[in-house]
């Protein structure tokens, strides 16, 4: 059985993964590739912000979790989200200069959130709800 | 539990990082001015006065400026612990830091006794409190990992370095008589292999994977590496300070000292290359460069330990290569990507106003041409390194290249904090 802190990061690492396609594509201005790449790294990143969000999150703050952290945490989801949808723009005008420097931006943003979360906040969930991790687990797949 | 590290207020106000940053480029220019009016050759002798001058603008004034202004801005990020009165504390050691580099530089160049005097104070006033703000914040950390202790590593040896230059220039002041040949040799070492190096191993554990993606550095690496380069470092000076010794334990000492950098350099190198993240980025450009610079070092000064008529002048290119071409370009690259990112994060705190305005991204704010183009103006100055022990007109070069580089650097730096002066002022506008 995985720990939280296992796999969620190995979802962090898959969306660097698509976050690495999409940024090369749209810098060799390959748009089809890029645009494929960049909406399948959007709706992963979607779907890892929902696990935390709606799941992961609200359970550890019942569990008696610390609520700055996650406070914290919801806050650069939302400076990632507006980042995400400058990127979407950028890669509507097939503007590689502009997809660059914001991709450029978001990798430093998402590269210290995802540390944060698997050297701090995965690791308390891990502590705290060591009990119910596999039900945790299931309904974090299912959303 | 490790909560401290995820206040949302960690980083210190922009302009603490940004003071320590827009000055250093200056010192790169006073280098280059101390090089041209100095006699002769000035790399063809370790002790020139104009070699002396120009070593300090570029290790204080310039590494140690980088440095301050870096480590103040990191730790509370990487370390999750704030710096105690960040403000109060950039100010106090930026000033006396910018004062006592200029007085000693200078008292070196000109071989004014009455300047040295006046410069230690204020450098020992500059460290001193900044040493005690990181190590202050550094053992109130929770987190425990290895950026944190190669960090402290790194700071305890500045400190024995900082003490020994100021016990020198004291002494060469006041005409003293110590032993000042071992004494600039354990200062040099604790300067260079302790401070410059262990603080770059600590920051590299986080930038190199976070920037390009690259995998982890191994685990056993992380442990034991920095603390491992200490070692050595200081096996290798006891002799030094306790003479007469024999000397081979110096000797296996240095060799360590220098397999472990070289095993630094290569597994950087060998992780840059397993990178996902594959977009040309001039940050990496000049990371690969510095790694490359460390090996090279580290073969002249191998090479320099055979009974050689070239001792010497090995061991001078081996300074000159760590400082010049490791050192300063790990520096160089980190800033063109440190000063852009905090431009972006301290704008982007503007909230709904910064959005309807538009923040600039990463790349508008310092031009990425600049970048690649300071990028060879490097390369060239360290390839008339090589020669300039030997060349006069080589030695010209370097002095060219770093006068130039001073003067790019300083107009990379002031147009980012125009780009975020300008926002800044359009956000405030919004907001009205
Ligand atoms: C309070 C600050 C410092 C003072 C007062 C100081 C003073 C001195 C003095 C007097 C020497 C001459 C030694 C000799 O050859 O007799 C020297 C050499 C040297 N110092 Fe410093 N130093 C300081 C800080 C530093 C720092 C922070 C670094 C590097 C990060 C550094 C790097 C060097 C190097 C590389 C040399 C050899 C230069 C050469 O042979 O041309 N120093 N220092
Ligand atoms: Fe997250
Ligand atoms: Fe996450």
């Amino acid at each position: 059985m995985k720990t939280i802190t296992e796999f969620m990061a190995a979802d962090h690492v898959a969306c660097d993964n698509e976050f690495a396609r999409a940024e090369e594509a749209a810098l060799a201005n390959n748009w089809s590739v890029a645009e494929t790449a960049f909406i399948k790294f959007r709706d992963d990143m979607a779907h890892h912000f929902k696990m935390e969000e709606e799941v992961l999150f609200p359970t550890l703050k019942s569990a008696g979790g610390p609520a700055g952290p996650v406070h914290v945490m919801l806050m650069e989801h939302a400076q990632i989200k507006e980042l995400l949808k400058q990127m979407a723009e950028a890669v509507a005008q097939k503007n590689a200069k502009s997809y660059g420097g914001l991709s450029e931006t978001l990798l430093i943003v998402m590269q210290q959130h995802n540390h944060k979360e698997e050297n701090i906040l995965y690791g308390m969930a891990d502590d705290i709800l060591a009990n119910e991790r596999e039900a945790l687990l299931e309904r974090m797949q299912a959303v | 539990m490790k909560i401290a590290s995820l206040s949302p207020d960690q980083a210190p106000p922009i302009g603490v990082p940004l003071r320590f940053f827009a000055m250093a480029p200056v010192f790169l220019v006073l280098a280059a001015l101390l090089l041209a009016t100095g006699d002769g050759n000035p790399f063809a002798n370790t002790h020139s006065p104009a070699l002396l001058a120009a070593t300090h603008c570029i290790t204080l004034g310039f590494m140690a400026m980088v440095m301050l202004g870096a480590i103040q801005q990191v730790v509370p990020v990487i370390i999750g612990s704030q710096m105690p009165s960040p403000r109060l504390v950039a100010w106090l050691t930026m000033l006396p830091l910018t004062a006592g580099a200029i007085l000693l530089t200078t008292g070196f160049a000109l071989s004014k006794p009455e300047l040295l005097n006046l410069s230690w104070p204020l450098l020992g006033l500059a460290f001193l409190i900044f040493i005690s703000a990181s190590l202050f914040s550094l053992a109130r950390a929770a987190a425990k990992n290895p950026t944190r202790t190669a960090i402290l590593l790194s700071i305890l040896s500045l400190a024995g370095a900082v003490t020994l230059g100021m016990l020198m220039a004291r002494g060469y002041a006041t005409g003293l008589s110590i032993p000042y040949a071992s004494l600039a040799t354990a200062h040099i070492s604790l300067a260079l292999g302790g401070g410059v190096m262990l603080l770059i191993i600590g920051v590299s554990y986080q930038v190199v994977p976070m920037f390009q993606l690259t995998p982890n550095y191994p685990k056993w690496l992380t442990t034991y590496l920095a603390p491992a380069i200490l070692v050595a470092l200081l096996l290798s000076l006891i002799p030094v300070l306790f003479e007469p010794a024999p000397r081979w334990p110096e000797l296996i000492a240095e060799i360590i000292f220098w397999i472990l950098t070289s095993c630094y350099a290569v597994i950087t190198l060998k992780l840059q290359s397993q990178r996902r993240r594959r977009v040309p980025d001039a940050t990496l450009s000049f990371f690969r460069l510095g790694m490359l610079a460390l090996i090279a070092a580290a073969l002249f000064s191998l090479a320099s330990l055979l009974p050689t008529a070239y001792s010497d002048h090995l061991r001078m290119l081996s300074v000159l290569t760590f400082l010049l071409g490791f050192a300063m370009s790990v520096i160089q690259g980190m800033l063109y990507k440190i000063i852009p990112f905090l431009v972006w994060f301290h704008l982007f705190r503007g909230g709904v106003n910064a959005i309807k305005v538009g923040i600039p991204n990463m790349k508008e704010i310092i031009p990425e041409r600049w970048m690649w183009w300071h990028l060879k103006l490097h390369v060239g100055t360290l390839l008339a390194v090589l020669l300039a022990t030997r060349l006069d007109m080589a030695a010209w070069l370097v002095t060219l290249g770093l006068l130039l580089q001073g003067i790019l650097l300083g107009c990379a730096i002031f147009t980012g904090i125009s780009v975020y002066r300008d926002t800044l002022g359009r956000i405030e506008q919004a907001s009205t």
